[in-house]
């Protein structure tokens, strides 16, 4: 186990720098820079090339790589070019938003995914089921926009019961308020990814299903339902730990359309506009974050993995 | 149905806004219906498209940040009404000796800045004389002729090398400015203006609050805060105007406009603005360089229905639009012609010529799709190439790398681009150059515009690009707000008069 944990350390911290240069290089590749975007159109090129040389964007791209990378084995993420915030603090200020979407998102997207998900294995072959998964399919089809605005209409238009968009100015110090704002945007990016993470948690459920110790427990008489329920979800629960670290990633793109629609200040809607921008270091430092966290995740899913499923465990 | 709507309303309302930065329009109180009296302690809730990328107005450009701070938190020496008239600001008169050299202004008594510091005329001198000397800065190149200035007691003179006829309008822009001389706020985030509000709270990415200034030097502000919602989908703007969350919607997309009325809590107001659709055509090489086959290209465009199809605006066939100095009628240069326009194309002996228009992927695609069917019908295959604008603005504006693009250029007064040859429209005609220099020295204002009228009408018989059309202002305005500026809101949006009741 200790030597599993060891070699999936490396690798995480070998796709972290693979991550940091792939990151640093593509967007180096986009054309057009933030001294542009700050002179604006009517400026001249004098204007443009006074404002490079202050901001640094006139050393070579080893050294500015070299920089970055200083900065972030010292723990500094580096600063917005625009704005002079530490992409830390912007960070850590974003997140307050778009962290407690993502989690509303995901219990919205479990809600729908195991029970139904379970039930549409166990009616497999019969109306309902064929229903629930053709449901099922047809959601995890609806563009997120679409879903989010017709949401929209209902829910905060018509019947006034939610906002429409935006966050309370004072954020969390107005926590009803800050909740109610975001009970739209997690429930429409949940709905989709729900539906998606719901045929897998059928396929799931029809595997264990047919393993032999869920098998053997019908055969001594347990109903085939008991015997799923008993014996068979712990499977079912472990291989959704895994699908859970894709979900984040897939919740993170989420939060990109879905900040923009609801005008959230969250790391999406922030992550757009610095590219829009070409807020370089601050991209750089978002990016390698949010990879970050997708790769930690992933990390801590396997290692959870292997500590709870005792196959893996004699295997190693 | 719902969702088709959606989408081409939020990229044409983007659209709408997309503009070019630089010094801008004027703003105008429009008369609308106050119901119930107003409530000074009343939030009025405001919908922008374009959110500023930071608060510095000294050198960062961007039009967001012309209409949210200027007027409302950074005042000049002077400011401009919605119909382009200069009246005073910061100064209480000014005058202009008869040679056009000597600008003098009084300083007004009393004013104090929102940190309590007061204005002083040193402030003012400071603020211009640095302006000048520092080229980074925005607009600073709009005192170049400006040879001194100085105070002596509340009188500030202003002397020139030459005359220059737009120098009161340019100081009534970024380029007149004043600051506190010395002052240490952190202008990327925060502001210290004397304007009638103070900055109260910045939410990147959300929204930009200001509250009134008690201490204002001139008529209170008769609202107790104004937040700017930066709303980049329309149809979200318009879920969230339903749902009473938004109080003004600007930058609207008439086409939507029963959607808002519907209910009888919204009109929609229109009012002129200086936007300027752009087909800009470079001249430099290709089959562009031949005036032929550019004229062809506006022959074959049906300007009727692009406004028809954007559903507010009017037709122009000039670089000067009709709310400007030396606006004139061009409509007999040009008139839709797809058999002109072939004749034309074969007499320049122009056949399959396919073209790029470069354009910015924020816009609708309303218009490309009509320049597209125009094109075609004449034998032209326009391929249309949606880039973000960080691309248009290295590979159009900076390196001129394109064929044909469109931008909305919602600048007021800003014919100074086609004297430039440097600029990206590639336009470069001495004639034309020197007749708008002549316009800047005039010390008269009749003789100024007819010489850019006679500039104007040289540049659209040149062919020199395209104007699809002139914008409109457009804005949503809830029933119990009054005050809210209709004319140029694209370009500033004074908030002096906002009001709003309860009713």
């Amino acid at each position: 186990m200790t030597r599993y944990a060891l070699t999936r350390l490396g690798l995480l911290l070998l796709g972290l720098v693979v991550a940091s240069v792939l990151i640093f290089l593509t967007l180096r590749v986009l054309p057009g820079d933030v001294a542009q975007q700050i002179a604006g159109t009517n400026s001249t090129p004098e204007q443009v090339a006074a404002i490079r040389e202050r901001l640094g964007l006139d050393v070579p791209l080893t050294t500015q790589y070299a920089q970055w990378i200083g900065g972030l084995l010292m723990g500094d993420l580096g600063a917005s070019l625009v704005t002079g915030t530490p992409v830390a603090a912007e960070l850590a200020a974003k997140a307050q938003v778009t962290v407690p979407l993502g989690l509303m998102s995901m219990a919205v997207a479990l809600l729908i995914a195991l029970p139904f998900g379970i039930l549409a294995a166990l009616r497999r072959g019969r109306a309902d089921g064929t229903l629930l998964s053709f449901g099922a399919q047809t959601l995890a089809a609806v563009p997120v926009v679409w879903a989010g605005m017709m949401l929209v209409v209902v829910f905060a238009v018509w019947l006034g019961w939610l906002p429409a968009q935006g966050f309370p100015r004072d954020g969390w110090r107005e926590p009803g308020r800050a909740l109610a704002s975001l009970v739209l945007p997690a429930v429409t990016i949940g709905v989709v990814e729900g539906a998606m993470l719901m045929r897998f948690v059928r396929s799931a459920t029809l595997a264990a299903m047919g393993q032999d110790f869920v098998r053997t427990a019908a055969a001594k008489g347990l109903t085939r339902r008991a015997a799923l329920l008993r014996h068979g979800l712990p499977t079912v629960g472990l291989s959704i730990i895994s699908v859970l670290g894709l979900q984040v990633a897939g919740i993170v793109v989420g939060a990109v359309v879905i900040e923009q629609l609801f005008t959230l200040p969250g790391i999406g809607r922030m992550l757009v506009a610095d590219v829009g921008l070409r807020d370089l270091p601050k991209v750089q430092g978002e990016l390698l974050t949010l990879t970050a966290v997708v790769l930690v995740v992933g990390f801590v899913v396997d290692l959870v993995h292997r500590g709870l499923d005792p196959r893996q465990r004699e295997a190693s | 149905m719902l969702r088709r709507t959606a989408l081409s309303a939020a990229a044409l309302l983007a659209a709408g806004t997309l503009v070019l930065a630089g010094c801008t329009g004027g703003a105008d109180p429009a008369p609308s219906a106050t119901v119930g009296t107003s409530n000074p302690d009343a939030s009025v809730s405001i919908r922008l498209v374009l959110e500023p990328s930071n608060l510095d107005i000294r050198q960062t450009a961007g039009i967001s940040l012309d209409q949210t701070l200027i007027d409302n938190v950074y005042q000049g020496l002077v400011a401009r009404t919605a119909e382009g008239e200069i009246t005073d600001s910061l100064a209480s008169s000014h005058e202009v000796s008869a040679d056009g050299l000597t600008y003098t202004f009084t300083l007004r008594e009393g004013v104090v800045f929102h940190d309590g510091q007061p204005l002083t005329p040193q402030d003012v001198v400071s603020s211009l004389t640095t302006r000048q000397a520092t080229p980074a800065w925005a607009d600073s190149e709009r005192l170049a002729n400006v040879a001194s200035i100085a105070a002596d007691g509340q009188t500030i003179t202003v002397t020139l090398t030459q005359p220059d006829s737009a120098l009161l309008w340019n100081l009534t822009g970024r380029a007149g400015i004043i600051l506190k001389e010395g002052d240490t706020v952190d202008y990327n985030t925060a502001a210290n203006g004397t304007g009638p509000f103070r900055l109260a709270n910045w939410r990147q990415g959300a929204s930009l609050t200001l509250e009134r200034n008690d201490a204002y030097w001139g008529d209170a502000a008769q609202v107790a805060d104004v937040t700017f919602d930066f709303i980049p989908d329309n149809q979200a703007a318009i879920n969230a105007a339903l749902a009473g969350e938004i109080d003004v919607i600007v930058g609207f997309d008439a086409n939507l406009a029963d959607q808002v009325e519907a209910g009888g809590d919204f009109a929609v107001q229109t009012g002129s603005a200086t936007d300027k659709s752009v087909l800009a055509m470079n001249s430099t090489s290709g089959a562009l360089a031949d005036p032929r086959v550019r004229e062809a290209i506006r022959t074959a465009i049906d300007h009727d229905a692009i406004v028809e199809a954007v559903g507010a605006g009017q037709t122009l066939f000039g670089p000067i639009p009709e709310p400007d100095p030396g606006y004139e009628d061009l409509s007999d240069v040009v008139a839709y012609d797809p058999e002109a326009a072939r004749a034309l194309l074969s007499e320049a002996g122009v056949d399959d010529l396919t073209l790029t228009l470069t354009i910015p992927s924020a816009y609708d695609s309303t218009l490309p799709q009509i320049l597209v069917s125009n094109l075609n019908d004449v034998g032209i295959d326009l391929q249309v190439d949606p880039v973000d604008f960080g691309t248009w603005l290295s590979d159009v504006y900076t390196n001129k790398d394109y064929e044909l693009s469109v931008v909305n250029h919602a600048e007021p007064r800003d014919f100074e681009n086609w004297a430039d040859p440097d600029y990206y429209f590639t336009y470069d005609n001495p004639e034309v150059q020197e007749l708008y220099a002549q316009s800047l020295a005039a010390t008269d204002e009749a003789a100024a515009s007819d010489l850019l009228a006679q500039a104007a009408r040289i540049v659209s018989e040149d062919h020199a690009a395209d104007w699809l059309y002139n914008w409109a202002s457009v804005v949503a305005v809830a029933t119990n707000v009054s005050g809210m500026p209709v004319d140029n809101v694209n370009a500033r949006i004074d908030l002096a008069e906002i009001a709003k009741s309860d009713g």
